[in-house]
């Protein structure tokens, strides 16, 4: 037996492992559209912790995070930056959102959003802009995953095949489980993922240069610009303080905005489980420090690889390592790609049915079901075509989805915190917020750079979308204080509503999101 | 000022100069290679502290949220919004 088909034998091993837990998790979920959507609001919390954990990092990390360290040095150190600064709001944040889902059976972010600020388009433009973000996020877990594959199989299973066969898999328990086999497949794979990055994070360095104090020596002497912030761009020019600075930024503020991730304060159990959760995260993102550790030791290397992200395989096959561990390290990256993947996949179906279609037409439990399984699909082979195109730009494209992502943020605070905000407010903004975002990544897309100071185009996004959603809000009549008191004030406006019979705004608003 | 509310707002000022002190041009000052801390370079090592301590803080305000909320539902626990 040669060496690739003993490792593709433990790849598939791994594979038949992660469908077998997540086949397993959906028996004991209950067959409603909460039960599929929202894990029927029950995971404690190591299944909540590695969620979240797994979920943030995605292919991106464990493969474009060496990518990233390898060819443009310090400037990955953003990756490292964001984490930590966009979770914390989240302590707040996160249990007052999961109690509003909770009292108004709210399931997706959008629901949130349009309870407060009713509108029809606003919905239909959450769910759209959530799905055009998703889409070549999709992608590039799937070009993750076949990259994986067809390096460390020598070639004999193409990225193609790879990538179909990991992702009919993530199909497979998605579509027949729900929100519970990514729960319990992410605390496997999450688990899985720390182990490798941290064992292979000291020992590649060790055994190419004798120690992780050693490479930095060499690579100070040899490559001091790779050491310095803001580090380097893609083209290999030293790359821009606003670049590297508003990276960090948007990235912080579009984190949680993500839909896959803040549908999660509506399947914890309780409040107690998701600020555990937010205060365990850093301990998750210094996981990031062996992953560029692993980057960092390719950066002296003669031969390189066929592109950054290939850093990874290239090293783990150069050191002659054993199958098993080529193996095991197959199945993190996989893990990494696959436990991001499925929670795309699960809510970008979730949010086009309750977002999308919800609101303007009334659907049964078990239509709803059907068709979220029909999008699952759909959504894969949309995202599987693009990843055949290996010269489709992607990190460009998710750059940019974070421009949009990030959008979603002064609606949602504006939701929970501020009084004044109508609807009118909320939509002028996020259309004038995402169209700036769009057309700043346009222009530099087709060349013009006209962004100032290099910053990233979705904090001008929100340059110009807080001021309309401000300005417009002044300028539009005051929504009703029931309405409001019932968002800004939940556990009071509750109890005084059910010893006064002051009750009817929390009645409206459930019926303007689920009376369609 | 009470406990609950200090540690509210030390928490908040913590992820304030966090963010302050990782991008420009607070960041400058630490942006050095030398000397390596644990064998990573210094930089590298200073947003790493950032981090780590991000943890210790925010597990300091759960702890204080916690003992809080055990006091009884008192006002205090409501109106979060900080960090």
């Amino acid at each position: 037996m040669e060496r690739w088909q003993l490792i593709a034998g433990l790849i598939l091993a791994y594979l038949a492992v992660t469908l077998g837990i997540g086949l397993m998790a959906g028996r004991r979920a209950s067959r409603s559209v909460t039960g599929y959507v929202a894990g029927d609001r029950r995971f404690g919390l190591l299944v909540m912790y590695f969620v979240t954990g797994a979920t943030v990092f995605s292919a991106f990390a464990f493969l474009g995070g060496p990518g990233w360290a390898y060819s443009r040095g310090a400037a990955a150190f953003y990756i490292l930056s964001y984490g930590a600064l966009g979770i914390a709001p989240w302590y707040f944040i996160g249990p007052r959102a999961a109690a509003l889902g909770r009292r108004f059976g709210y399931v997706t972010q959008a629901q949130l959003l349009v309870g407060r600020f009713p509108s029809r388009f606003l919905s239909a433009l959450m769910a759209a802009l959530s799905v055009a973000a998703f889409v070549p996020y999709v992608t590039l877990q799937m070009q993750g995953a076949g990259i994986v594959i067809e390096a460390v199989t020598d070639g004999h299973v193409p990225l193609a095949v790879g990538a179909a066969i990991a992702y009919g898999i993530v199909a497979l328990y998605v579509l027949t489980s729900g929100v519970a086999a990514v729960g319990w497949t992410n605390t496997f794979q999450g688990i899985f993922m720390v182990a490798i990055a941290w064992s292979l994070g000291i020992y590649l360095p060790i055994r190419l240069y004798g120690g992780v104090g050693e490479m930095f020596e060499r690579i100070l002497a040899e490559r001091p610009e790779m050491l310095s912030v803001p580090g380097l761009t893609a083209a290999g020019d030293p790359w821009s303080w606003g670049g590297y600075s508003s990276a960090i930024l948007v990235s912080a503020i579009g984190l949680m905005m993500w839909p896959h991730l803040f549908m999660k304060a509506f399947t914890a159990r309780d409040d107690r489980t998701l600020r555990r959760t937010v205060v365990l995260f850093p301990t998750f993102q210094l996981f990031l420090i062996p992953v560029f550790l692993i980057g960092f030791a390719g950066v002296l290397l003669p031969e390189s690889p066929p592109g950054a992200d290939f850093i990874l395989p290239f090293l783990i096959l150069r050191s002659e390592l054993p199958v098993l561990v080529v193996g095991l390290f197959c199945a993190g990256a996989l893990s990494a790609s696959m436990s991001t993947g499925d929670a795309l996949l699960h809510a970008a179906a979730s949010v086009t049915v309750e977002d999308g279609v919800g609101p303007f037409r009334r659907l049964s439990d078990a239509a709803q079901r059907r068709l979220m399984r029909i999008l699952v699909l759909v959504v894969g082979v949309v995202a599987y075509w693009f990843a055949l195109d290996e010269d489709s730009s992607l990190v460009v494209l998710l750059l940019s989805a974070y421009g949009i992502i990030c959008q979603f943020a002064p609606p949602i605070c504006a939701a929970l915190f501020w009084r004044r905000a109508t609807t009118p407010g909320i939509v002028a903004g996020l259309v004038a917020g995402s169209a700036t975002a769009v057309f700043f990544f346009t222009t530099g897309y087709l060349g013009m750079e006209l962004r100032p100071l290099d910053l990233h185009e979705g904090i001008l996004g929100l340059m110009v979308h807080i001021p309309v959603l401000v300005g417009v809000s002044l300028a539009t009549r005051p929504q009703d204080r029931d309405h409001t008191e019932a968002f800004l004030n939940p556990r009071a406006s509750a109890e005084t509503g059910a010893s006064s019979g002051a009750a009817p705004a929390s009645e409206r608003i459930q019926r303007d999101t689920h009376g369609r | 000022m009470n406990g609950v509310k200090l540690v509210r707002a030390g928490a908040t000022i913590y992820f304030v100069l966090f963010l302050v002190f990782v991008t420009w041009p607070g960041f400058v000052p630490f942006n050095r290679p030398l000397p390596l801390v644990l064998g990573l370079p210094f930089n590298m090592a200073a947003i790493g502290l950032w981090v780590g301590l991000g943890a210790v803080v925010l597990f300091v305000l759960d702890r204080s949220e916690e003992r809080n909320r055990e006091r009884g539902p008192g006002r205090n626990s409501r109106n979060g919004g900080a960090a």
